[in-house]
């Protein structure tokens, strides 16, 4: 089985280009046309046990969202589909992942800005039509294409900067 | 393995068999044997019947090249052959050592039949003579530029055909009229003046028109002839399409191919891809009147250079491996209707190559050793001053390793898949909207926009975007759309060379 890296879908071996969304499989990832990933150091709380670069998401797994410039990690355990966006009492729009306390509003983060989709075996992030966009290291996502995210990349909603860490048990 | 039969002798090198030199000593050859034997033999191959018939093979060749008296005989005969025209057929793995998996994987061949060099060089006279009908629609909608540009079209095709041709024209709308009934190309200004007369009123009809060209094409059907039929229309056909391909695939039988041109954005496109597929012919998209002219000009000139006609490949998996599409992607791209013992190919042309890019299913859990995925027959008629039919055989095998194998596939491959991916993300699209997933339809558009754009086709990728909105908005692309993303992406492809032949004629 190769899944994709950019869609999760799970292509037979052998495959060159993903079934799904055309992207090219054959290439190694590390050589992939993503921008060099912008890591900051952040040792004390990752979890030793977690591997960095990792796509594979199982159950048991949980995530650490780390904010730019906020101390304290966010903890999230994933749900099926979990929305991300800052809330809104004039609009009744309360997402599962409120980000207005980390200063959402002036960051230019949309009311429904993406989602955190958990599928079997990843996790994969998508744009929900956020007005100034969703980015993964450094790319912009397209709305409702879903991508997967791997342990230790950079999230960027807006101007709002976070890094997902994996955390297995 | 057909060895001794003489007819199929031609295709085969016993030299490149075993691997080695026509001028190979006797020890080298023996070695060479042994080297293969090892490999091949049936007692290190028990769970791989591939082996055995690659060992026959092998031991076949020993058993001539092996021997002072058949070797000379061999290499007699195959000089009388040399100096006969011949094509061959060159067969590439995406990969030649395969991880054996507990699952199944993919592995894609790429099939490319080329005409003898010898046949552009050697003598400029045209071999082939051709048996043209023309079968163009004069429906209403035809009116103005597009008839027109027909008609300039046609002119010039009469005037690029000779004494030793035959050509018809058939115009139709609800009905069929025989515009020029089938005959040799000598008066010319006589054949233009009833080309002229042609006006544009009625609806489509298209199975009454092939039935009326393909009357025309019968009068002189002959194996020493190309026998085609251009059919160029602009609208739906109505009610009679089932009728139409049931009628194209007999035709093919005897060896009449049929080419579709789709000129505009209203016409059935799945329609005139599978009458062009059923008789080994092209379907084609003219993207505007003006592009017309080119177009069919370049089509005939390329009939008439015709090095071998009737070609059909013939593709046999090995029990446990699975065929799952074929494409042809020269000298149009087009996919091929695969569920039949032999596909029709139209005609190789010289100094042009076909090539098909085949997607097979390998199965979970193969032992590990050589063995064969499957054969590939391609056979045709050379025409020349007789018309010898020929074939070219290949046995594909592969080695199958408990190893971790990370080889680069070649680029040919990748480059053609990549392309090839392209075109199935149109038709995902397309098949999702016929589902009324909206949806995955504009998720597949704009997947297919970003590819595009990763690849440099900035003005096609701009087309899918637009699409994708519009896909998002109404549930429908546009008509255009369509007919552009199809197509483009098709004529991709191509090779740079051939890509005036493949649609896209005004850009």
């Amino acid at each position: 089985m190769m899944i994709c890296p950019f869609c999760g879908f799970k292509n037979r071996p052998g495959a060159f280009f993903c079934d799904d969304c055309g992207q090219p499989l054959h290439e190694d990832p590390g050589t992939m046309t993503m921008p060099t990933r912008q890591i900051e150091l952040v040792t004390s709380e990752i979890n030793a046990k977690s591997s960095w670069g990792t796509a594979s998401f199982d159950a048991q797994s949980t995530v650490m969202l780390h904010i730019r410039d906020v101390r304290e990690p966010v903890q999230i355990r994933p749900v099926a589909r979990m929305t991300i966006g800052r809330s809104d009492a004039a609009t009744e729009t309360y997402p599962d992942l409120d980000l207005t306390s980390y200063g959402a509003m002036e960051k230019g983060v949309s009311r429904i800005h993406a989602a955190l989709l958990r599928t079997e075996e990843s996790l994969t992030l998508v744009d929900l039509g956020s007005s100034n966009g969703t980015h993964l290291n450094g790319q912009r996502l397209v709305a409702e294409q879903p991508r997967v995210v791997r342990d230790g990349d950079e999230i960027r909603f807006g101007k709002l900067v976070a890094h997902i860490y994996f955390q297995t048990r | 393995m057909g060895m001794k039969d003489t007819s199929t002798f031609e295709g085969i090198d016993l030299y490149s068999m075993l691997g080695v030199a026509p001028n190979a000593s006797f020890e080298d050859i023996k070695a060479a044997y042994r080297r293969a034997a090892r490999r091949l033999h049936p007692d290190v191959n028990r769970n791989n019947p591939g082996a055995g018939v690659q060992f026959q093979q092998i031991t076949v060749a020993y058993e001539t090249l092996g021997d002072t008296d058949k070797r000379k005989e061999y290499d007699k005969k195959s000089q009388q052959h040399a100096d006969n025209l011949h094509f061959t057929l060159r067969i590439t793995p995406s990969k030649r050592r395969i991880t054996s998996l507990p699952e199944p994987q993919v592995i894609y061949l790429l099939a490319e039949v080329f005409p003898d060099a010898r046949a552009s060089q050697a003598n400029q006279k045209r071999d082939s003579r051709l048996n043209l009908c023309l079968v163009l629609d004069r429906s209403n909608s035809m009116n103005g530029p597009r008839l027109n540009q027909v008609k300039v079209a046609a002119h010039q095709i009469i005037d690029q055909l000779g004494e030793q041709d035959i050509f018809s024209l058939v115009a139709f709308n609800d009905r069929a009229e025989l515009v020029i009934p089938a005959t040799t190309v000598t008066d010319k200004a006589a054949l233009k003046a009833r080309v002229s007369m042609m006006t544009a009123s009625g609806g489509t009809e298209i199975f009454q028109g092939l039935e009326a060209g393909i009357t025309e094409i019968r009068k002189f059907l002959a194996p020493r002839l190309i026998n085609h039929i251009i059919l160029l229309t602009d609208g739906n056909t109505f009610g009679d399409a089932d009728k139409a391909l049931d009628l194209a695939k007999t035709v093919s039988k005897d060896g009449i191919t049929i080419s579709g041109m789709g000129l505009g954005q209203e016409w059935n496109d799945r329609f005139l891809d599978e009458l062009a597929n059923s008789t080994g012919g092209s379907s084609s998209y003219i993207n505007s009147a003006g592009a017309v002219v080119r177009f069919l000009n370049t089509h005939v000139r390329h009939l008439s250079n015709t090095f071998a006609d009737r070609m059909h490949l013939s593709i046999a998996p090995d029990p446990d491996v699975k065929l799952e599409s074929a494409f042809k992607l020269q000298p149009n791209a087009q996919p091929l209707i695969i569920d039949q013992g032999f596909v029709p190919m139209g005609s190789l042309q010289k100094g042009r190559s076909i090539s098909t890019l085949l997607q097979y299913e390998l199965p979970a859990k193969m032992p590990l050793g050589f063995r064969s995925l499957s054969r590939i027959v391609v056979i045709g008629d050379i025409l020349g001053e007789r018309i010898r039919k020929f074939q070219a055989i290949s046995d594909i095998s592969l080695e199958i390793t408990s190893e971790n194998v990370n080889e680069q596939p070649p680029s040919a491959i990748l480059d053609a898949l990549g392309k090839l991916t392209l075109y199935r993300m149109q038709e995902r699209a397309n098949d999702a909207l016929e589902k009324g997933d909206v949806r995955q339809a504009t998720r597949q558009l704009e997947n297919l926009a970003l590819r595009l754009a990763a690849m440099g086709e900035s003005e096609l990728a701009q087309q899918a975007k637009q699409e994708a909105q519009q896909v998002a908005h109404t549930a429908a692309l546009t008509d255009k759309g369509k007919k552009a993303l199809k197509y483009q992406t098709r004529s991709l492809l191509l090779y740079a060379e051939n890509n005036e032949d493949n649609g896209n004629g005004d850009s």
